[in-house]
């Protein structure tokens, strides 16, 4: 298990979590290279169907993150956000999937320190989850057929 | 007189006194099934259809779901849940208040037809639905008695709001609610590790079709196009693999979350029989829970989805 | 900031002079902002970015005043700018240089807790983003050894032998900001500042700080231990003429105490006992009330005295000696001791004013009046911020934005002269054309091509679909690499860019003025973070930083191949005000807006204008109110631009922002382009201390009226017992009215001017005579008014009998009862709002639950609405004095005129649509819409509306039916870059 490079899709708002990223750069804290981010301009604007994508596709994991509470940049997206993400993390925990698999956080544009910490974080805890064989399309080679 | 009859004298009295005086142009109800042990819809527009009209242990389907979009005044029969379901809609625009009348129905609970047929599997002919607290049902060669609490629906044993209250008229006397659901076996499922919960919900959906027959008899399915059908992008594969499935059912207990009323049509409607409210029941204990919420109990609520709180609590999120 | 952004946005041309290398000053440096707790950088970052682009803003850093000459409208600004030593236009933020520095320097920016190089930058978020040479540091500069960092510069910026320049140019007015010091409390001895765990508030503001030298975790400085005690020491260095000489309150330190200490409880996870010391808890401002209740109930505590002794107790800590309430002396062990420092001019602030003849008060702070909060005293000056007295972040943009307005009454006819404008060709039609990609992938020169295989990216790249370009660039950024990418755009008439390379945060813009340049919609364009993502954070594993470099490339092409060119139009805006309220607030937002051009009309609901005001005798500086609202009205009354609507109100509004039509109770429909409520509030009628039962017992402004009419009542009355926070700071009212301290106290020195042998007593709870409203406290002490605090838990009582009142209260200090006889009582009542729900239904605005209206944000937008077109100011907002009043009422007046500046207002972009056979007109999105940019039309389906959507995708995220879809961020977007991510 221990050769086993998770695939992660990561979600970040552009103006708090996507800026900690882009900070954690500028202050060269390297973390490991297992997710990729798709960017939003608020984690308001996460579909809860984006998430079950991911997971369709065969991610092994996904991460949410955006500004903290009462900080976000249109003034109550992340508050609205927060409704979806309580209903989507109990939906998935309740149906099995592994709690680890699905993080959320609130990382702001000055906390690098903090994004390194949750990135490395969130690369162990997916990857002591394993490959997620239980909670994906069988059939993997989906192509941009099924999107555009 | 018995209750049932006595209900559905007082529902065609009201219907034609709501047509007579151009309270309703239509008056949607149920009208007795061509097979037993079942009820269509009807939608009543003179006198005469109104002596169509009937109460019975099978109203199950929810007619709140013919409501969105309806122009004109209507009135509808509605038990607690149908009335909840209505209330809702009113509050997601898709009625206007001044245009519905509700004949409420203090409900003592609708019968499963899969647990009568498991009591009693020879061919059913006839329902006699004279007693209060039992049917008897009939066939060749036979007749047995069941007594109604034993074959009721498992949404209608923990239904709390069986009186629509709000209704605007009650046809028959307030009755109590029974106990309210605990979600104790979604608790315990919620005990199990993981790769039992995900067996359990994978077992569940086992069978399914798609045919979508329980959005289609839902009443809080009233969009004009369903995320089933989109295609760009496509939510949804056309695929049999079962993520497909899942991602359904998933996509629909979200979209019903601090909406459903808990009126089980659309159990009623799977022709499997999957116990489809399952995904529901998690997201309706999840909005209990965390918002305190129950929708259709007045006209004012703001559903869960629309408004927050600052101080929301979500522990979860790091 | 705010003043420049208003100005440029206002159709003038702004010089920025700053004296150090990147502007952002003391906010820079918070960790956290009160009371909402907002992430300081997060919120300012948005604003420097936007000075730093502003095209009518010039910013001259490292620069010095030299002189300024003439008069308004035609001064001219003679600087000195200092030697950066690097080539802004070439140094492209990578660091390289820092990284190689070997000379470590105190690090300012960190309260000198930590070491930075003699390169740097100021923070990692400066604006702008170049480095600079510390010369009296670098060994080059200094000794001629080194040079390293020229060594190792990929864009060769380092120039050693730049030197300093000086310039001149011509301004119309000046305005001063420039800021303070803290307070050093080096020079007392009691507190032992050099002691190691004894610290100011600003360093440990860095402690918290993510960014500081401990990265946000409270330790003991002394040997880095968790602290179980600390201790905050409030007042150091204000409201002290022993040993300070600053005699007035710093105005922000009980807040930021309590700040501090909730968020340290937070960081240790409650295992911190936070003690504060303090005279008079000053938490005025608009929910600071709340906070400091939040703070109680959180376990912090406060204890009343002020701290005679710091000792230190080695190895670590300290013991607080200090007299508790009851006159008790006590000694007290902390691990920590922060001292709460005030705000002080520094010297150099001090020799500008002297040099540019600006009077200032005996603090050094720049002299104002309350009638023109932001003009200084010599003409074409004006100023904001703590220059002219302590204040906060909400009160120094407020007066940034009125020093906007103020700056430019004088200006109109230079309006739009000499501001510059973008001409970019009419953008190519695209439409229908299948996508035609190019790819850039930038080296930075080796920032990213020391880790990533570039051409191995460039090579994947070619193999992706709809791609038809692909190269790798030096820096992308660069003059040169923007032209060839036009040229390549027309060449290979590719119709879609992706640039992989750094942030979209940072470079976006740019790119997309590019675009623009070529003829293709700006929208076109997407960006692969392959920096800092990348490079930058997985330099130790290049293999996977390549792979990474090449998923992310080809999720940006897959977006890109789906994006389609996003249409910006064009609606007019009607340059006309509606002002709901005729008070102080109202009349000089309307004459403010005059006095720039616009026209305005003022709503009063009553029969007269002048609001509240018309029941005050005098300012707390002295000046005759009723005077000033006569010279006011007299104004109104000859002023073309205003016109009056007396008893009326607003029945109905349509429309938004360019183009509200407002109906009128008295039937007049008003097209405006802009709405500035300011609607003021009431003092609260009192039910206790036996008002309206004996008519010796009235409010602050009755005695006021009594007062102006000279009446016996309140001229022969001899003994008067005032009485603080009727009505204010209690549960169902948790807010501090504000005013009321120095009015009593202001009240109680004319009375006792009036009549010496006056005997005045003043029943409170904290004092609240913030920033040199001070003075007039110790002035009233020293002609004896007595003041004696009671708690909310013992309130006085006020009993009458045979028509005598009396007074009865438990004084803390000696612990016994006293008993008053007054003839006349004063109560300090509440001020309450109006709580103006259907009106903020209306215009879609919201009120928060004390009913006062709540600003788009609570630091850094206090006179905006999240709606567009909406402005607030006065006591509408929250209770304020008058040079409050009038500074926000001219700063709603500034904002207002960034929108009717504009003939035309550009609106779309990235912008939600509905697709409305989709719509069930549910309302979701509607309700979800957080800027009320969403409605229901007369079909029931929802429209957008897109001067007032601000992209946020909430919409689109909420509907059942995906009916809503973000512009830029579509559905189908998203999915193509999920679907590459995998």
């Amino acid at each position: 298990m221990s050769d086993f490079e998770p695939r992660i899709v990561a979600f970040f708002c552009n103006w708090c979590t996507y800026g900690a990223a882009d900070l954690a750069g500028v202050s060269r804290l390297d973390y490991p290279p297992n997710f990729r981010v798709v960017r939003l301009p608020c984690t308001g604007r996460l579909n809860p169907k984006f998430i079950m994508e991911a997971f369709k596709r065969g991610a092994d994991g996904v991460w949410v993150s955006g500004c903290h509470p009462g900080d976000c940049h249109y003034i109550a997206g992340n508050y609205h956000a927060r409704r979806k993400f309580v209903l989507m993390h109990q939906l998935l925990e309740s149906i099995g999937v592994e709690p680890d698999r699905l993080r959320f956080s609130w990382i702001s544009s000055a906390e690098a320190n903090k994004f390194q910490a949750m990135a490395r974080d969130v690369v162990e805890h997916v990857k002591a989850c394993g490959p997620n064989t239980t909670f994906r399309k069988e059939d993997l080679k989906l192509g941009l057929a099924e999107v555009a | 007189m018995p209750a049932l009859t006595d209900i559905t004298n007082k529902i065609r009295e009201s219907a034609k006194k709501l047509l007579a005086s151009g309270q309703a142009e239509v008056v949607i109800g149920y009208r007795q099934g061509t097979i037993p042990m079942t009820t269509s819809p009807f939608f009543a527009r003179t006198a005469d259809e109104c002596d169509l009209l009937v109460w019975s242990n099978f109203a199950r389907i929810n007619l709140a779901n013919y409501l969105p979009g309806r122009a004109g005044k209507v009135a509808m029969v509605a038990k607690g849940c149908d009335a909840r379901s209505a209330i809702g809609q009113v509050t997601e625009n898709q009625i206007l208040k001044d245009n519905l009348y509700i004949i409420g129905v203090p409900c003592t609970g609708m019968i499963d037809t899969n647990l009568v047929v498991a009591k009693e599997a020879r061919p059913i002919r006839e329902v006699v639905e004279t007693a209060d607290d039992s049917i008897t049902v009939k066939g060749q060669g036979f007749s047995t008695d069941i007594k109604k609490d034993e074959v009721l629906r498992r949404n209608c044993k923990t239904c709390v709001n069986r009186t629509p209250k709000l209704a605007n008229e009650l046809v028959g006397q307030e009755v109590n609610g029974a106990a309210a659901d605990d979600f104790a076996d979604i608790k315990a499922l919620l005990a199990k590790t993981p790769a039992e919960r995900m067996g359990y919900f994978k077992d569940l959906i086992k069978d399914c079709l798609r045919c979508y027959a329980c959005r289609n008899a839902c009443p809080l399915c009233y969009c004009p196009v369903c995320f089933v059908d989109e295609t760009r992008p496509q939510w949804l594969g056309k695929s049999t693999d079962p993520m497909d499935t899942m991602t359904f059912h998933l996509l629909r207990g979200l979209h019903c979350a601090g909406r459903c009323t808990s009126c089980g049509a659309c159990e009623t409607a799977c022709p499997v029989n999957i116990k489809v409210r399952e995904f529901n029941r998690v997201m309706e204990l999840t909005v209990q829970n965390n918002w305190n919420y129950e929708p259709g109990l007045s006209w004012d609520q703001k559903p869960p989805l629309t408004m927050f709180q600052t101080d929301d609590a979500a522990d979860f999120i790091k | 900031m705010q003043a420049a952004l208003d100005l440029a946005n206002a159709g003038y041309y702004v010089y920025m002079v700053e004296k150090s290398l990147a502007i952002g000053g003391r906010m820079s440096q918070l960790d956290k902002t009160f009371p909402t707790n907002d992430c300081s950088m997060c919120i300012i970052s948005p604003k420097l970015v936007e000075v730093g682009r502003h095209i009518n803003i010039e910013l001259l850093t490292l620069t010095d005043i030299l002189s300024i000459t003439g008069s308004e409208g035609n001064f001219t600004v003679n600087v000195r700018k200092n030697p950066r030593y690097i080539d802004m236009s070439k140094c492209i933020a990578c660091g390289e240089c820092t990284k190689k520095c070997p000379r470590k320097v105190d690090n300012a920016y960190n309260e000198n807790l930590d070491k930075r190089k003699a390169i740097y930058v100021q923070y990692a978020q400066a604006v702008p983003l170049k480095y600079g040479i510390d010369a009296s540091e670098c060994m080059y500069l200094t000794k001629k050894k080194c040079g390293s960092c020229k060594k190792v510069c990929p864009a060769d910026a380092i120039n050693y032998d730049d030197k300093p320049e000086d310039a001149s140019f011509k301004v119309g007015s000046v305005v001063l900001a420039p800021g303070f010091a803290p307070f050093k409390p080096s020079e007392f001895e009691t507190y032992r500042y050099d002691t190691k765990d004894v610290i100011t508030a600003l360093e440990f503001e860095r402690y918290l700080g993510a960014t500081g030298p401990t990265m946000g975790e409270v330790v003991r400085p002394s040997d880095g231990a968790h602290p179980h005690k600390m201790a905050f020491l409030q007042c150091v260095g204000s409201r002290d003429i022993n040993r300070a000489d600053n005699g007035y309150c710093s105005s922000v330190c009980c807040m930021y105490a309590i700040k501090e200490a909730l968020i340290a409880k937070e960081h240790s996870g409650g295992k911190l006992d936070v003690t504060i010391f303090y005279m008079d808890i000053r938490t005025f401002g608009k929910d600071f009330e709340r906070y400091y209740e939040k703070a109680k109930a959180a376990g912090i505590k406060f204890v009343r005295s002020r701290v005679h002794t710091v000792k230190p107790e080695p190895p670590a800590g300290v013991k607080i000696g200090y007299v508790s309430d009851g006159g008790v002396s006590a000694e007290e062990f902390f691990d920590l001791a922060v001292l709460s420092h005030g705000l002080v001019i520094t010297p150099e602030t001090k020799e500008m004013s002297a040099n540019l003849g600006i009077q200032t008060d005996g603090y050094n702070f720049a002299r104002t009046s309350t009638f023109s909060p932001v003009a200084l005293s010599r003409p074409g000056f004006y100023a904001c911020g703590v220059y002219t007295g302590p204040k906060d972040i909400p009160t120094s943009v407020m007066e940034a934005s009125a020093a906007a307005a103020a700056a430019t009454s004088k200006l109109t006819p230079a309006r739009s002269t000499l501001t510059k404008v973008i001409n970019i060709p009419a953008p190519v039609d695209v439409t229908g054309e299948p996508p035609r990609v190019g790819v850039f992938v930038c080296r930075c020169g080796i920032n990213i091509a020391s880790v990533i295989d570039v051409e191995k990216v460039v090579e994947f790249a070619k193999t992706l679909p709809f791609v038809e370009y692909a190269a790798v660039t030096m820096f992308a950024c660069s003059q040169d690499s923007q032209e060839k990418i036009v040229s390549l755009i027309k060449e290979f008439r590719l119709n879609r860019i992706v640039v992989s390379a750094c942030s979209p945060r940072t470079h976006e813009p740019l790119f997309q003025e590019t675009l623009a340049a070529a003829g293709l919609n700006k929208y076109l364009y997407e960006m692969a973070n392959i920096r800092n993502h990348d490079s930058w954070v997985h330099a130790n594993n290049p293999a996977e930083a390549t792979r990474k470099a090449m998923d992310m490339t080809e999720m940006a092409v897959a977006k890109a191949a789906l994006l389609v060119p996003l249409k910006e139009n064009v609606i007019d805006v009607d340059p006309t005000a509606l002002v709901i309220g005729g008070g102080v607030a109202g009349l000089n937002a309307a004459m403010s807006l005059s006095s720039q051009g616009f026209k305005s009309v003022v709503v009063e609901k009553d029969d007269k204008i002048g609001g509240q005001a018309n029941r005050i005798l005098s300012t707390v500086k002295g000046e005759n109110v009723a005077k000033y609202i006569e010279g006011l009205k007299a104004k109104i009354a000859d002023d073309p631009n205003i016109s009056l609507a007396l008893q009326a109100e607003v029945d109905s509004v349509e429309g938004y922002v360019g183009n509200f039509e407002t109906t009128l109770s008295n039937g007049d429909k008003v097209k405006h382009g802009v709405t500035i409520i300011a609607t003021g509030a009431k003092e609260y009628k009192p039910t206790e201390y036996l008002y309206g039962q004996n008519p010796q017992v009235v409010t602050q402004l009755e005695l006021d009226e009594l007062l102006k009419a000279n009446d016996p009542k309140a001229i022969d009355s001899n003994t008067f017992v005032f009485i603080q926070c009727v009505g204010s700071r209690e549960p169902g009212r948790m807010y501090c009215s504000k005013v009321c301290c120095a009015h009593t106290v202001h009240a109680a020195v004319e009375l006792k001017k009036l009549k010496p042998e006056a005997r005045i007593f003043v029943l409170y709870r904290d004092i609240r005579t913030y920033a040199q409203k001070e003075d007039l406290y110790k002035e009233a002490r020293g002609l004896g008014v007595i003041f004696v605090r009671y708690s909310i838990d013992d309130k006085p009582k006020v009993t009458e009998s045979g028509g005598k009142l009396a007074v009865q209260i438990l004084d803390p200090v000696s612990g016994r009862k006293l008993l008053i006889n007054p003839d006349l009582v004063v109560l300090a009542a509440a001020i309450v709002s109006g709580r103006e729900n259907e009106l903020a239904m209306k215009y879609k605005v919201p009120l928060d639950e004390d009913g006062w209206f709540f600003e788009a944000h609570q630091k850094l937008r206090p006179v905006d609405f999240a709606t567009d077109g909406m402005f607030l100011a006065g006591l509408a907002h929250y209770p304020k004095p008058m040079d409050e009043v009038i500074a926000q009422a001219q700063a709603a007046a500034a904002r207002a005129v960034t929108v009717l500046t504009q003939p035309k207002m550009t609106v779309g972009g990235i912008v939600a649509e509905i697709n409305q056979t989709k719509c069930s007109g549910c309302g979701v999105c509607v309700s979800v819409c957080p800027f009320s940019a969403i409605s229901l039309d007369e079909k029931g389906k929802s429209v957008v509306n897109e001067a007032m959507c601000k992209g946020c995708g909430n919409c689109a995220s909420s509907c059942r039916s995906d009916a809503p879809s973000l512009r830029g961020f579509t559905n189908a977007g998203l999915f193509a870059q999920i679907a590459s991510a995998l």
